[in-house]
């Protein structure tokens, strides 16, 4: 293998994961802004107001974790396939594309914010619909990179070798892109419109990034612990059937009452109550891989630890943990009809997204933030630091901290506006004047401040961390 | 003055946080069963833990089952959410023999 390709590969890794981070840090900002917004609605009125900050929080939680996805991939890709990454050069230029397009696209959404509402609006200011709301001419610049990284995989996938977890890869990958197009159109019927623009949606969260992160979780077990690769391989390929089996038609929960057919209530239900069980075995895997590995040392009169990135685990075990209760628990909390009829646009549904966002897709792109920088500086055994240890407890327990406020706010708005008001005009309005909703978001926006507080911390300890002597080289 | 017409019924006001309880209780009572299945499986705990899983799908089963009845759910849902009870405690017994058969090949 040609080391230097290799680390032109891995090169362009790290140009990803730091593009990612820095928009993780936007997402957070905006987020902020956002919250304080809830708490003083005069807050920057009129100069930022509540439709941009939560457009750019949003959009900007989707763009990095799809920079930092691409950039485990080109980090994982010459690891697995044994050969240098197969145009590594149109890589590096898709990248300074990728970074021009959404840096332009921010300042619009931050400078110009609406536009006539016209076709000008959707091809050059935002096309409104949510998470995806980038105008047309960034979406087909969108799908030119998605493309060539799609094609940066298959051709290095096909020449080297197709381990388990390339193999899923390049299955999830084409998926993930091609998913991609179902919400570039529109249609006069906002019904069919909704229909579509689930695809991008449900699909994307639900089964394309689950099942990446199901083989970034086999490759960050492999890497870290030096689990067998059969085992881990076996697991993914179940994790695989499992999350295509129910979070395919799953996607029947977003159907319920956007004026799509009474069936989907019945599908929605059926497979919605199966969407946990792929997480709890995403969970059993770690736990399985790490007590196997563990234990076959400690049999070998080895009693040291098996992990070699203790940071990278930490957040290994947290997305484990998290996506089950972020995506499950909190997911099956308001995901049968009868009791999302309630449920349904309150704030229910923002502690789900924080929770599920951040315990399934956040926590594991930052393990592999981790392991890139243990890789980039030499690293043997990458120990966890004072800074590690606050940032992973304050992000967390920040995360974990708005997500409580939010459903209890949530709870407040579904027994007052949905079950005592009848989701009316006047009951959306009491919902949210009560003392129990101010104080969830009061706390919401504490809560987010911690998480902000644990970001910059985590930001210091990796960028510190190629300098810092605790770490065995 | 609401027009009632717009008040669904179907549930009963005091009934929302048991539904919210039930449905988050499942999930961690089916996270401690699998969980505490492997761990024994794993020799992270010793066999004696093993009925503690069972006792958790148990606990599971139930909170499922008064989650259903307060929600009202219908004669479909209500089958769904029995299958996948079963399923659910299937499940870890096929991925551990699948597992162990695969971990064995490869060690011995």
């Amino acid at each position: 293998m040609a080391s230097n390709t290799l680390n032109e590969s891995k090169q362009l890794a790290t140009w990803y994961f730091t593009f990612a981070f820095i928009l993780f840090g936007a997402q957070l900002l905006f987020g902020l802004v956002a919250a304080t917004q809830f708490v003083m609605p005069g807050f920057l009125f009129e100069i930022l107001d509540f439709s941009v900050a939560r457009t750019l929080h949003i959009n900007a939680l989707v763009v990095w974790m799809v920079f930092a996805m691409f950039g485990s991939v080109y980090w994982l890709l010459p690891d697995e396939t044994g050969i240098n990454t197969i145009g590594i050069k149109m890589g590096k230029l898709l990248y300074w594309i990728f970074v021009a397009a959404i840096a332009v696209v921010v300042l619009v959404y931050i400078f110009v914010q609406v536009g006539p509402a016209d076709e000008t609006t959707i091809w050059f200011i935002m096309e409104g619909r949510e998470y995806i709301e980038a105008p047309r001419w960034a979406d087909f610049g969108i799908v030119v990179v998605a493309l060539g990284f799609v094609a940066n995989l298959f051709l290095t996938g096909m020449k080297g070798k197709q381990t388990g977890i390339v193999t899923v890869l390049m299955a999830d990958m084409i998926a993930f892109a091609g998913l991609y197009l179902a919400g570039m159109f529109f249609t006069d019927n906002i019904s069919i419109d909704q229909y579509w623009w689930w695809w991008v949606i449900h699909l994307w969260v639900e089964a394309t990034w689950e099942v990446f992160v199901g083989a970034i979780a086999a490759y960050g077990l492999i890497t870290m612990i030096g689990a067998h690769r059969k085992v881990v391989e076996m697991w993914l390929w179940i994790e695989v059937a499992m999350l295509f089996g129910s979070g395919i038609l799953g996607m029947g929960h977003h159907y319920f009452w956007i004026g799509t057919p009474e069936y989907w209530w019945e599908i929605g239900a059926l497979f919605s109550a199966l969407e946990p069980i792929p997480l709890v075995a995403m969970f059993v895997h770690v736990l399985y891989d790490w007590g196997k590995t563990q234990g076959a040392e400690e049999e070998a009169g080895n009693s040291a630890s098996v992990i070699n990135n203790k940071p990278a685990f930490t957040w290994f075990v947290l997305n484990a943990f998290g996506n089950f209760l972020g995506a499950g628990i909190w997911g099956f909390f308001h995901t049968l009809p009868q009791v999302n009829l309630y449920t349904h646009g309150t704030q229910f549904t923002s502690a789900h997204g924080h929770l599920a966002f951040f315990g399934a897709y956040a926590t594991i792109l930052i393990g592999m933030m981790y392991i890139a920088v243990q890789g980039k500086n030499n690293i043997k055994v990458l120990k966890n630091t004072k800074s590690s240890i606050w940032a992973v407890s304050m992000i967390a327990g920040g995360v974990m901290g708005m997500t409580v406020a939010l459903t209890i706010a949530g709870y407040v708005q579904v027994l007052v506006s949905r079950a005592q008001m009848g989701a009316t005009w006047a009951g959306y309005f009491d919902g949210q004047a009560g003392m129990w909703f101010a104080q969830g978001m009061d706390w919401r926006l504490v809560m987010g401040l911690v998480t902000f507080l644990g970001f910059l911390l985590l930001a210091k300890d990796l960028l510190t961390t190629g300098k810092n002597p605790v770490h065995e080289r | 003055m609401i027009d009632p017409s717009v008040i669904r019924p179907e549930i009963a006001l005091d009934d929302f946080l048991p539904i919210f309880l039930s449905s988050a209780l499942a999930m961690l009572f089916g996270g401690f069963y699998v969980g505490i299945y492997t761990a024994v499986k794993v020799k992270m705990l010793k066999s004696w833990a093993m009925p503690i899983a069972y006792l958790f799908w148990f606990l599971t089963a139930y909170s499922l089952y008064i989650m259903g009845s307060l929600m009202h759910v219908g004669e479909f849902t209500a089958k769904a959410l029995i299958v996948s009870m079963i399923g659910y405690l299937l499940l870890p017994h096929a991925v551990y023999h699948m597992q162990h058969q695969v971990h064995e090949e490869n060690e011995h």
